[in-house]
């Protein structure tokens, strides 16, 4: 009986090996359509941003029409803000690929536009809203970073929920190994170190947690 | 990001033992509970160990006299009780003229009872029955057929939990229902690794042979199974008989059990390493040692995983709370609800899926109501509850080996 039933072994094998390899293949499946999607979105985005930029070479070209302008730059990083929540949650779930780490970096590098044309912006027409920048820690943050950059995270949307337009929030890593942010963040003395950092109209900067209402007084 | 892959690692082997069990089950169903018709009178005595059993002494011999077999006799060893149970084995030796009582002047231990007992048996098979269990009527008739073939060595059936009023003791009325069914498809690869206590027979010649029990080991019948394969007996499962036996009843004397069996099973797998793998030792060394192995390292590997990860979420939590309290934010919002579930959520889905179904296919192999309330309610606390304790006993069981601690009863 021992003998006849011994291939019981291999046949289990080769099964869980099947299921397995398909369960396995699914969720590969689920998290490339993650990316892909977060992939979607940056398109549509970068898309967004091309056009705000193309719009603003226009305007160059003759009266700039800076309400327009501001308008467009602050309903794009809103954009890009709420699509920042998506690929954040697709990334705090367990993951087998790194794809979507390629996604984040260019977020990071859109983002960083959109900081660079909202300067431009804010220096044309002396708009009043305020660049608050949020430089995180990506790459491999301690456990007491993250938890920092959790609170850090909350404090800035519950800002932006009371500032409204009045802010142009734009998080991004500091430490992704990117030279134009690098040098971006350099630019106004923000080391990798310092990370978690909000830098607010490129010139006050906050590395201590603080109360949303401090915050607030900063940016009067 | 290693963790992912170690889940993956013991999904594919908890995988791998439900399909393992499944196919065994599906190919053998029809059969399962069959037994072959003796081709012979088998001589048979029985040995019971006792020490300090006065509460089920005289219903153990009353059920074992009661037995549908011809018994030459009936051994109780009284390794030295304290309580009363010597007076009522006197009492019951002039009910029953087959009952012969060794008496130990000094505690010898359980398997230096048995092995006394061994000394004067002269029959072809003895059963061995724990002092506090029932075997049914009909088990030594169902069991002692598969005796005809001449290379077996030992025959179990299963054992089932007679007192089920509490909760413990029905969680482990579901443990010994799921441990039957396993036992009985391991029959069909050679690979059973226990002839349990409360009821097993076996080949007089083949205990003789190995010299009977160790002493030293914990788990008596463990070790004498693994001895037994060892020596290249087979070991038999009998699924249409069974035995009942009384469970702990309370968390500490579960625990305490629990951990010998842990013990004895270590003791086991040092006794024996030298047989991993070892082509000629076939079962014993290609899937009874592994397979206690494995179980062993993933359990603790498992406990350290799981103690990694809740310290690492208390420590976050802690300096969360603490950075909230100090920013003024709120703890939680309702984006702290929002769930984005992974492959590995979904795999450990379908592994409890799985494992549940396989449960409730032992209840219905077993006759067992399925629908009854008091299931639908347990059966998920073992799975998710009752189960995850089993490292920290193993854990408990290698502290006390470290320690030194050799506590047989």
């Amino acid at each position: 009986m021992f003998q006849s039933q011994k291939h019981v072994f291999w046949e289990a094998l080769l099964v869980t090996i099947l299921i397995f390899g398909i369960g396995v293949f699914i969720g590969v499946v689920i998290e490339n359509w993650r990316t892909s999607r977060a992939g979607e979105l940056y398109q549509k985005s970068e898309v967004g941003l091309l056009d705000i930029r193309t719009q603003n070479e226009i305007y160059s070209l003759g009266e700039f029409n800076c309400d327009s302008a501001i308008e467009e730059n602050l309903k794009f990083a809103g954009r890009i803000y709420e699509e920042a929540k998506i690929l954040e949650r697709y990334e705090t779930a367990e993951r087998l690929t790194e794809s979507l780490n390629l996604e984040h970096k260019k977020y990071d590098v859109l983002r960083a536009l959109l900081w660079i044309n909202s300067m431009k912006i804010k220096k044309q027409c002396n708009a009043s809203y305020h660049n608050v920048v949020y430089l995180y820690d990506y790459i491999e943050p301690s456990i007491d970073i993250k938890a920092e950059q959790a609170v850090f995270s909350r404090i800035l949307s519950e800002l932006k929920d009371k500032k409204g337009n009045k802010i142009m929030l734009i998080p991004m890593a500091g430490d992704n190994n990117l030279s134009s942010i690098n040098i971006l963040i350099a630019r106004y003395n923000v080391t990798e170190k310092e990370l978690p950092v909000i830098l607010i109209d490129e010139k006050i900067k906050i590395t201590e947690l603080q109360k949303v209402e401090e915050i607030e007084k900063l940016i009067r | 990001m290693i963790l992912p892959y170690v889940y993956l690692t013991y999904m594919f082997i908890s995988l791998y033992f439900l399909f393992m069990f499944l196919f065994i089950y599906l190919r053998n169903r029809k059969e399962i509970f069959s037994y072959p018709e003796a081709n012979k009178k088998y001589t048979v005595s029985v040995i019971i160990p006792v020490f300090n059993e006065e509460k089920t002494i005289a219903d153990t011999i009353k059920h074992v006299f009661d037995i549908d077999y011809d018994l030459l006799e009936v051994i109780v060893v009284n390794d030295c009780s304290t309580d009363n149970t010597f007076k009522i084995l006197q009492n019951l030796g002039r009910n029953y003229p087959k009952l012969r009582i060794l008496n130990h002047k000094k505690n010898a231990g359980k398997a230096a009872s048995l092995n006394d007992a061994l000394k004067i048996a002269k029959t072809e098979l003895v059963v061995v029955v724990d002092a506090d269990s029932y075997p049914a009527k009909n088990s030594l008739k169902q069991m002692v057929g598969f005796f005809n073939n001449e290379k077996v060595g030992a025959v179990t059936c299963p054992v089932f939990v007679r007192n089920t009023n509490k909760f413990i003791e029905k969680l482990q009325a579901i443990e010994y229902r799921m441990i039957s069914l396993t036992r009985k498809l391991l029959d069909y690869v050679d690979a059973i690794y226990v002839t349990p206590g409360p009821l097993a027979v076996y080949r007089k010649k083949a205990l003789d042979e190995i010299n009977g029990f160790d002493k030293k080991n914990m788990t008596e019948d463990i070790e004498i199974t693994w001895h037994l394969t060892y020596a290249g007996w087979q070991r038999k499962m009998c699924l249409s008989t069974s035995v009942s036996s009384t469970a702990p009843n309370k968390i500490k004397g579960w625990f305490k059990q629990r951990r010998r069996w842990n013990v004895g099973g270590l003791q086991c797998i040092n006794k024996y390493r030298a047989s991993l793998f070892n082509p000629k030792k076939g079962m014993l060394g290609f899937f009874i040692i592994p397979f206690f192995i494995l179980s062993t390292f993933l359990g603790l590997l498992g406990l350290s995983i799981f103690f990694y990860l809740i310290t690492r979420r208390a420590i976050s939590n802690f300096l969360y709370t603490k950075y909230s309290i100090i920013a003024e934010t709120p703890l939680l919002t309702l984006d702290d609800f929002y769930i984005t579930p992974s492959i590995l959520n979904y795999l450990g889905v379908a592994l409890f899926v799985l494992g549940f179904i396989f449960l409730i296919i032992v209840f219905a192999v077993l006759k067992e109501k399925i629908l009854k309330k008091e299931n639908i309610l347990n059966m998920p606390f073992y799975m998710i509850v009752y189960l995850a304790f089993y490292p920290f006993i193993m854990l408990a069981a290698i502290w006390h080996m470290i320690k030194g601690k050799r506590i047989w009863r």
